[in-house]
């Protein structure tokens, strides 16, 4: 276990690994929609010690209820838009929609009319467009930390209380 | 080992195909079961009118071997009682095509959504049993699907699975269009077995179109398939140790993954692979710089790997969740048809590698731990053990860079053909039809696809926290299964 521990702290050290970033929170729910599985291996790479997300407040929440973000990946099928949806209904306001990747984005989507609803913008309403097939984890990276940012600077600007999100402080 | 082009025996042609009448169906299949084939896959398509074409792959040392049969009403005998490895490929039949199997019974649904839960669940009883529905949407980041366990407090009774909501219909879409489109098709069902999934559509296409690969395509796509491999076992050993909640095995794998796909991003120019693979030729061919540098990584990932892995190994509190937990027996697994890692973990010594003639394999012998227990434990062992024969695989292939490669025209050219690949997960099977220059139909059969009934068997008996682990342990795609 300690040479385990070492072990990390030397490649902590190696990669240079993001120092601490400003204040600040997002909790963000993942939907896979109809995904190749792709943009998932990224998403969880994202949070890996190489980007470690979570140091900057973005982290991966169990349920819609405690999420600000909805992050869908997949071509968005006929069987997954209405468990889409009511992941979607179940978020509190105020909530941002992310389209993770070229087939959420509706670009380059293969299969048969009949079984796809996507792209995600004809169910719900996107804030954030994150492209790529899939987005490399620096890209989702800095995506969700302009998120983190712009959500900040909001803030500032009508100088309202941050909304309280479910199960969050 | 070592990795050479196989000389001794060429690429085998097309694959032997028998034509029989629906009577002779089970009969046929029996036939080939009894003579050693292995089941591989069954597969319908929908012929002029009401009529089905059925087509069972079964694969020998010396080949694949299809049987194949139009039944106008839709109907032949099941083969289940004596092949239960054909279970959800008749299902999967008769939900799209409307095939009846006679014999099979119940004939529960798969792919059909619109079925009441009596009909596509396993009826348990008793004092207490109670149902708990998970999914389709997870907790974690993971794929969309839906699981019923039926238990008694923690105790898991019974599980059934519904799968096939990612299902985008790739294979039904990719009907009629040339074949040189097939690959991006077979690709895009699954990025974890991206590779797998291209060689084998490559390889069935080819075979169908009376090509043989060179020397340097082998090469090239047996080095791709073995960093596809690589990257998967490495993230397959971080989902385990996080199935357990041990950070530091979870965080030092995923980081050993995530420099291996980088690598997979200088040398092939995308983090999965993807676009690696064409029919009829490989591009591949990166600067011998870093040739040498992949080599030369390749060797401190499997170096860091074995400094790791004794860690893990003398790590108390990760060892005691590993061990008898998930068992899928040896028996159950040859019955079951199960493949790839969590077969081997059970004591099957089988692996596509050792066959493969239009790879670069050859002397490849499969391997499996010292006591193939077929428990969590195992299967986590196994991936360890893989790895060091990949990256040993690796390391003799990238002794000279991968220049293009070309495929030439060898024997006459079949209808139909048979792709096999060992994926990640085992024995992927890729069946095409032509028709000229175009795709007539195309099935995938993955490892994955092949395995999931091995996991519904291996849980009962477990407590429901363990079920993600166990999970965990087979780490079976859904993209690939609901395609
Ligand atoms: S965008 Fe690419 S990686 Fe993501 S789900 Fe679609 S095909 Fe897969």
């Amino acid at each position: 276990m300690f040479v385990l521990l070492s072990h990390l702290q030397r490649l902590r050290r190696a990669i240079a690994a993001p120092g601490p970033g400003r204040r600040g929170s997002l909790a963000l729910r993942h939907v896979d929609a109809g995904s190749c599985n792709g943009c998932e291996h990224e998403l969880t790479a994202v949070m890996s010690p190489f980007y470690d997300l979570q140091q900057y407040g973005l982290s991966i929440v169990a349920s819609p209820r405690h999420a600000d973000v909805l992050l869908v990946t997949g071509a968005i099928t006929t069987r997954m838009a209405p468990a889409l949806r009511a992941a979607h209904e179940a978020m509190p306001e105020p909530r941002l929609v992310a389209a993770l990747g070229d087939c959420a984005l509706g670009c380059n989507v293969l299969g048969l009319r009949e079984q796809l609803a996507g792209p995600l913008e004809g169910i719900v309403a996107v804030d954030l467009r994150i492209p790529g097939c899939p987005p490399s984890p620096a890209v989702i990276a800095d995506a969700l930390t302009a998120a983190l940012l712009a959500r900040g600077e909001d803030r500032t600007v009508s100088g309202e209380p941050p909304a309280p999100a479910g199960g969050r402080r | 080992m070592t990795a050479r082009p196989d000389g001794a025996s060429g690429p085998r042609s097309a694959a032997a195909i028998t034509r029989v009448a629906p009577a002779g169906w089970r009969p046929a299949c029996l036939r080939a079961h009894a003579d050693g084939a292995r089941f591989a896959g069954l597969f319908g398509a929908p012929r002029g009118g009401r009529a089905v074409e059925l087509r069972a792959v079964f694969s020998t040392p010396a080949g694949e071997r299809v049987i194949a049969c139009e039944t106008p009403e839709r109907a032949v005998e099941s083969v289940v009682d004596v092949l239960p490895a054909a279970a959800w490929d008749e299902r999967e039949a008769h939900d799209l095509h409307g095939v009846r199997f006679v014999g099979h019974e119940p004939l529960r649904p798969l792919l059909d959504h619109d079925a009441a839960l009596e009909r596509w669940t396993v009826p348990v009883a008793g004092r207490d049993a109670h149902q708990v529905a998970v999914g389709p949407v997870h907790a974690g980041v993971i794929e969309s699907g839906h699981f019923r366990f039926h238990v008694v407090g923690e105790l898991i009774l019974s599980l059934d699975l519904r799968l096939f909501y990612k299902r985008r219909g790739l294979e039904a879409a990719a009907t009629g269009r040339p074949a040189e489109d097939a690959i991006a098709y077979a690709q895009r069902a699954c990025a974890a077995c991206a590779v797998t999934s291209s060689v084998a559509c490559a390889q069935a296409c080819e075979a169908a179109l009376g090509l043989a690969p060179d020397d340097e395509l082998r090469r090239a796509r047996t080095v791709l398939l073995e960093l596809e491999r690589v990257y998967n076992h490495l993230h397959d050993i971080s989902a385990i140790c996080a199935g357990v909640g041990f950070a530091p095995g979870a965080a030092a794998y995923a980081a050993l993954k995530e420099r291996v796909q980088r690598l997979n991003l200088r040398l092939a120019g995308h983090r999965f692979l993807f676009g690696s693979v064409r029919l009829g030729g490989s591009d591949l061919a990166p600067a011998a710089a870093d040739v040498a540098d992949a080599r030369a990584q390749l060797r401190t990932t499997g170096d860091e790997h074995a400094a790791l892995w004794r860690q893990l190994h003398f790590s108390r509190s990760l060892q005691e969740r590993l061990d008898a937990v998930g068992v899928l027996g040896r028996d159950d697994a040859e019955r079951l048809g199960a493949v790839g890692p969590a077969a081997r973990a059970a004591g099957l010594r089988r692996d596509v590698r050792s066959e493969s003639t239009r790879l670069c394999y050859g002397g490849f012998a499969p391997v499996t731990p010292a006591v193939p227990a077929g428990d969590v434990a195992s299967r986590m062992t196994q991936r360890a053990i893989e790895l060091e024969q990949s990256l040993a695989v690796l390391d003799e292939l990238l002794a000279d860079p991968p220049a293009p490669g070309r495929t030439r025209a060898i024997g006459p050219t079949a209808a139909v053909a048979v792709g096999r690949v060992e994926s990640p997960r085992g024995a992927t099977t890729c069946l095409v039809e032509l028709d000229g220059r175009r795709l007539r139909a195309l099935h995938l059969r993955t490892g994955s696809y092949a395995n999931w009934p091995s996991l519904v068997h291996a849980v009962p008996g477990s407590l429901l926290a363990d079920f993600p682990l166990i999970n965990k342990s087979f780490e079976l795609c859904y993209a690939c299964v609901d395609r």
